[in-house]
């Protein structure tokens, strides 16, 4: 499904280099278009394009009253796109550290018969790797609690 | 490690695990793991509150409850694919567009494994009104996630 929601074209508009780069110098303040091509070897066309993109997205104005109509930087697509992806990071950040821990607990219970990196579940009907239907080497040992 | 890539509305985080993709493929899909994990701090998932019918159309989902006040964040996710223990996708239809999460497991082959997690169709959900202030701050923080990619 083809989406427009505002934070998809946000970040799409963020997607290029030299548009990221006309924002960092309007965050500095207004600009023309002439003024905003100069560090760059494109053309005023393609800067008008890219001026385009980023009108799109709501992440610049340009005033309509001026005779060369300067941009103006707009936060407020950049910070929901921002908040979006500081509470996504963190929620799947802090998931994963707790599945980190969770799986270091499960394995100190019940460390690896090989004596390599730690791999087995405490109960064995979590652990999908375990095949009840098959014997255990020789040598495996079954051991499960830590010495004292 | 968590890497965040913001690339046109989708986000991508890659992690290694020291453990083996069919443990952490199991800690993904059973609610018995889950519930030790799936909220973030000062968010609790218990066991009752997590339903997963692992089938392609089966339920996923979770209702997390905030520490504090005890505030309920239910997810209702659709399983879309499953192939253990090297993939999971589910969607959530309630999010706008609907919101496919796709993890895959990849074998590092010495007892590690590796989840890429990826999320498409950025939601308006996630939008907030209030949020105006920090023009500068928040230009800095973006351009510090592009510098990372």
């Amino acid at each position: 499904m083809q989406t427009t929601d505002p934070l998809s074209t946000t970040f799409a508009a963020l997607a290029d280099p030299t548009r990221r780069a006309i924002l960092s110098r309007l965050a500095d303040g207004e600009a023309t278009v002439n003024e905003l091509s100069s560090p760059f070897d494109v053309s005023l066309q393609a800067i008008s394009r890219h001026l385009k993109v980023l009108e799109r997205a709501g992440l610049i104005t340009r005033r309509r009253d001026a005779q060369f109509r300067p941009c103006r930087f707009e936060a407020e697509p950049l910070d929901h796109a921002v908040e979006w992806i500081d509470r996504h990071r963190q929620v799947w950040g802090e998931r994963f550290d707790q599945l980190e821990a969770h799986l270091v607990e499960l394995q100190r219970r019940a460390p690896r018969p090989d004596g390599r990196a730690p791999g087995a579940a405490a109960d064995p009907s979590l652990d999908p790797s375990v095949d009840p239907s098959v014997d255990p080497p020789t040598d495996r040992t079954t051991h499960k609690e830590q010495p004292s | 490690m968590t890497d965040i890539h913001p690339n046109l509305g989708e986000l991508t985080y890659v992690r290694t695990w020291d453990a083996p993709r069919e443990l952490v493929f199991a800690c993904m899909t059973t609610a018995e793991h889950l519930t030790h994990f799936w909220g973030p701090t000062g968010v609790s998932t218990p066991i009752g509150n997590i339903t997963i019918d692992l089938r392609p159309g089966g339920v996923f989902e979770t209702i997390m409850v905030n520490d504090a006040d005890g505030t309920e964040f239910a997810s209702r996710g659709v399983y879309v694919e499953i192939d253990p223990p090297e993939k999971l996708v589910w969607t959530e239809q309630d999010v706008e567009g609907g919101m496919t999460t796709s993890i895959t497991f990849k074998d590092l082959g010495d007892g590690r494994c590796e989840t890429t997690t990826h999320q498409t169709n950025v939601p308006e959900m996630f939008r907030s009104p209030d949020v105006q202030a920090g023009m500068q701050s928040s230009f800095e923080k973006m351009a510090a996630y592009m510098a990372t990619i």
